[in-house]
């Protein structure tokens, strides 16, 4: 069943095009990254979907909402860059969120506590002022108002982006926790985070929407496994012989190592092996690694 | 209820800010300043000196009770109402500019909900600041310079009430058009001024303009009796006070929250 709809959407601002006629669909309990370089458009369209900005043209349907309905109680959002009422306290400030969102002020408060739990929030800072905070304090803080009240989406912008490598891991597991429970759609640039915690991608570039589709499907269609080959020799005297076995569609050599692209790996592979073996190569290493999401995206955009 | 729990913000964000406690002290100071200083002028000219050599003052001018009430209210629509511009000047486009506005409109929270919630804490924190230092102002009238009824200090208090509450008002409009502090604080005074020079200019046709009703109040104070003038001049201002609140949830909702 499709949680979220969007079909057409377009946000210009004057005559510039930041979201570019896009159309996407997704259903409950995933994990959804919206994946771009700075400027693809990333902002703009989670802002769209949480209500914050208008669409210059298009829909966006919420299960069987119509226009006129407040979708804004089935969303939770977080901003890149949080801001907070400083003078608040963690706590203050997650039961201000929920009574909000319309829960009652024993519900907010119930909740509340459960959340700083749940984020991971040290007992002895709950209570403290949020203008003491960490930033991954506030990012994890941030996550728990945008869910205090069980929203159906939560939508999360570059969540890790501005973290130290602990605070990003601690934010990477808390949501890695919450998808059992929540569809979280969420943008990055890192594709690492990406591959990390998503079920599905979406990967926009210049305000489109250029590939879309699980990982597994994705690494599918642009698979590309490329064999690495490490010899006690001159490598480039290795590269011409490989480059003329059957399959081979590319070698490069780079900082001593050549590396093979081909449409059968498993030949090639038997190839190189049984040459190794006839001419004695003196081969010091030869592996076989998946391509990444990051040369994964790097094909979609240079198609 | 979500008004509530907004107004309940509002009032300890004003708390713990210190603004329930220094507004309060402005306004009493303000009010309080005339009265006294105009009563013992005599004295703090003897203090500082005397009068430089060949200024002779026969005799300093005596002032009714009422004259003194304007002086306090001259001067509270002078720095008073600049106190109040500049409390009120970043409640909403602070909010916008920081991005906690975000994080509050991206909630099921009614747009009418979050502006008269802050409207109705800016007009507890001013009616109340007003009301102690109108009262302070009463108090030493009465012993200074001569009898004011409790009924003058009523009027003078919910009459001038109603023009500080339009102030308010018009600082909350502005707070919703622009994201800048300064600008609403620049466009806040400069409609102040303007509608005050238009007032004057055109005395004759604009009666019930909400700068007169401190003329109205002195009138009133004067005469002893409530002036039709007055009332209604109230009920305009209040009428105005209203449209602006009206606007500002219109102009906020069709603005996009992020920038």
């Amino acid at each position: 069943m499709t949680l979220v709809t969007v079909k057409n959407l377009t946000k210009k601002y004057g005559s510039k095009i930041v979201v570019n006629n896009i159309s996407f669909d997704f259903g409950y309990q995933k994990c959804i990254a919206l994946i771009g370089p700075n400027g693809a458009g990333k902002t703009t369209t989670l802002r769209t979907l949480a209500g914050l900005l208008k669409p210059t043209e298009g829909t966006i349907q919420f299960e069987s909402s119509t226009t006129n309905q407040d979708i804004r109680k089935w969303i939770g959002y977080l901003p890149q860059y949080p801001a907070f009422h400083s003078w608040m306290t963690g706590r203050e400030f997650l039961i201000y969120s929920g009574k909000l969102a319309k829960l009652t002020k024993e519900e907010a408060t119930k909740r509340a506590a459960e959340l700083l739990e749940v984020v991971n929030i040290a007992k002895e800072s709950q209570d403290e002022r949020i203008s003491r905070y960490s930033g991954g304090m506030k990012q994890r803080l941030g996550i728990a108002q945008a869910i205090i009240h069980k929203p159906k989406l939560l939508i999360l912008d570059e969540p890790v982006a501005s973290l130290d490598p602990i605070g990003r891991r601690e934010v990477l597991g808390l949501l890695e926790k919450l998808k059992q429970e929540i569809t979280i759609l969420f943008s990055t640039h890192i594709l690492n985070d990406a591959e990390e915690v998503s079920d599905e991608l979406l990967l926009l570039h210049k305000g489109q929407i250029i590939e879309s589709g699980s990982l597994q499907e994705l690494r599918n269609k642009y698979q590309t496994t490329v064999m690495a080959l490490q010899v006690e020799d001159e490598i480039h005297d290795y590269q011409t012989i490989v480059a003329n076995l059957n399959h081979v569609r590319n070698t490069k050599i780079e900082r001593g190592t050549l590396y093979i692209t081909s449409d059968n790996v498993k030949k090639v592979r038997e190839a190189i092996l049984s040459l190794a073996d006839q001419e004695r190569w003196p081969i010091t290493s030869f592996s076989i690694d998946q391509a990444s999401l990051e040369d994964m995206f790097m094909k979609v955009v240079n198609n | 209820m979500q008004w509530m729990t907004l107004f309940q913000k509002e009032l300890l964000e004003n708390w713990r800010n210190k603004k329930w406690i220094w507004v309060p002290l402005v306004i009493i100071l303000l009010s309080i300043m005339d009265p006294l200083t105009t009563y013992y002028l005599p004295y703090i000219i003897e203090a500082t000196g005397g009068m430089p050599s060949g200024v002779v003052i026969e005799e300093l001018p005596e002032y009714a009770p009422s004259e003194v009430l304007l002086m306090t209210l001259s001067q509270l629509s002078m720095l008073g109402v600049l106190v109040i511009v500049l409390i009120s000047m970043g409640t909403i486009s602070g909010e916008r500019k920081s991005g906690v506005s975000e994080l509050v409109l991206v909630k099921p929270v009614s747009y009418m909900n979050y502006i008269t919630a802050k409207w109705v804490s800016y007009l507890l924190l001013v009616w109340v600041s007003l009301f102690l230092g109108i009262l302070v102002s009463w108090y030493y009238i009465n012993i200074l310079f001569g009898t004011l009824s409790f009924g003058d200090f009523v009027t003078t208090f919910f009459f001038y009430g109603i023009w500080l509450t339009f102030v308010v008002s018009l600082t909350i409009f502005y707070n919703t058009l622009f994201k800048s502090s300064g600008l609403v604080a620049f466009f806040s005074i400069l409609s102040i001024m303007v509608m005050s020079m238009i007032t004057k200019i055109f005395h004759h046709i604009l009666d019930w303009s909400p700068n007169n009703i401190t003329e109205y109040i002195i009138d009133t104070i004067s005469t002893g009796e409530i002036s039709k003038d007055l009332i209604l001049t109230g009920i305009i201002t209040t009428a105005l006070s209203l449209t602006l609140i009206l606007l500002s949830s219109q102009f906020l909702k069709r603005k996009e929250m992020a920038g």
